[in-house]
């Protein structure tokens, strides 16, 4: 386990992870970034717009931005022709 | 020792004397717990029900892909499982979320106040009952409120059950709460509670920081939340 710091960068700024989770490694943090960015994106479909323009920094104890993941990764969008 | 616990019924109503005399002599064991224990578990058989003395608990239920629900915070006064009394074998867990101290009551105690003291007895059912409006209104919350009103509602819950305990400083109260236990209160992800915590601080109405909930625009607060704390049964009447 380590600990995984999941800081956001999006339309409505930047929010800094102070707190951090434990996780088991990186994968597993990315795929807590990427639950996130679908329940923040959920709620700004039901308000009727979503930016996708926004990304989760995963960083380390140290302050290392360990992988970048954009909040369009979290979604595969689809629309009829 | 459960001086909260009698604030909190005398928030509502009358104790007499033979009555706090009887809560008393019902406390069995008194334990020290840490952070993170299971003190109920889902479908044992209890024989006993716990009352909180300091700390915080929750009550809360898994889904097999480990995802947790918590479905209700307990505060220092509180039964966490009042209703174990009848249910014997609970459909939900019960830990603490920071470190705790708990007194266990036995339910032959119990037992013994249904048959010797009929008002306590209501008062008991008056505060399972309360737990139920609350269940209530975090159902309203994760069904229909929005990500910014539901921490809003949480922050405004429980000052106003903390300040009823005397755990208040004004508009500020300890809440050694993580963000994933928030998340798991609200049924949001600890990116989404940070995003939103965020937002309540921007707008000036409370900050939440090192373990402690400090509320700037109590009103303003309680607008976002539509908080309205008639499920909290503020009024003292006797049952």
């Amino acid at each position: 386990m380590a600990r995984y710091y999941l800081h956001i960068n999006n339309g409505g700024g930047y929010s800094e992870d102070l707190e951090g989770q434990e996780l088991p490694d990186l994968d597993a943090a990315r795929a807590a970034a990427i639950e996130g960015v679908r329940s923040m994106l959920s709620e700004e479909a039901r308000q009727g717009q979503l930016d996708l323009s926004g990304k989760i920094e995963i960083a380390d104890d140290g302050g290392n931005i360990l992988l970048v993941v954009p909040f369009c990764d979290a979604v595969e969008l689809r629309r009829s022709e | 020792m459960i001086e909260r616990h009698l604030l909190k019924l005398r928030a509502r109503d009358i104790v007499s004397p033979e009555e706090e005399q009887a809560i008393r002599d019902s406390i069995g064991e008194v334990r020290s717990l840490s952070a993170d224990e299971i003190i109920v578990h889902a479908g044992r058989l209890m024989t006993f029900s716990v009352m909180l003395l300091d700390g915080l608990m929750c009550r809360y239920k898994d889904l097999s892909d480990g995802q947790r629900q918590i479905t209700e915070l307990h505060v220092a006064g509180d039964f966490a499982d009042l209703h174990s009394f009848t249910l014997k074998r609970l459909d939900h867990s019960v830990m603490t979320l920071t470190p705790c101290r708990v007194a266990l009551v036995p339910h032959e105690k119990l037992e013994q106040i249904t048959e010797r003291y009929p008002h306590l007895t209501r008062l008991y059912w008056f505060t399972t009952n309360m737990d139920a409006a609350i269940h209530r209104e975090w159902e309203v919350s994760l069904g229909r409120r929005t990500a910014l009103s539901r921490i809003a509602t949480l922050f405004c819950e429980i000052k106003i059950r903390l300040e009823i305990v005397g755990l208040t400083d004004g508009l500020s109260y300890d809440f050694d709460l993580t963000q994933t236990d928030l998340a798991e209160c609200v049924g949001l992800t600890p990116i989404h509670v940070n995003r939103t915590l965020k937002e309540l601080r921007e707008r000036g109405l409370v900050q939440f920081k090192s373990g402690r909930v400090t509320i700037h625009d109590w009103d303003g607060l309680a607008r976002v939340a539509e908080f309205d704390p008639a499920y909290l049964y503020l009024e003292k009447w006797r049952t």
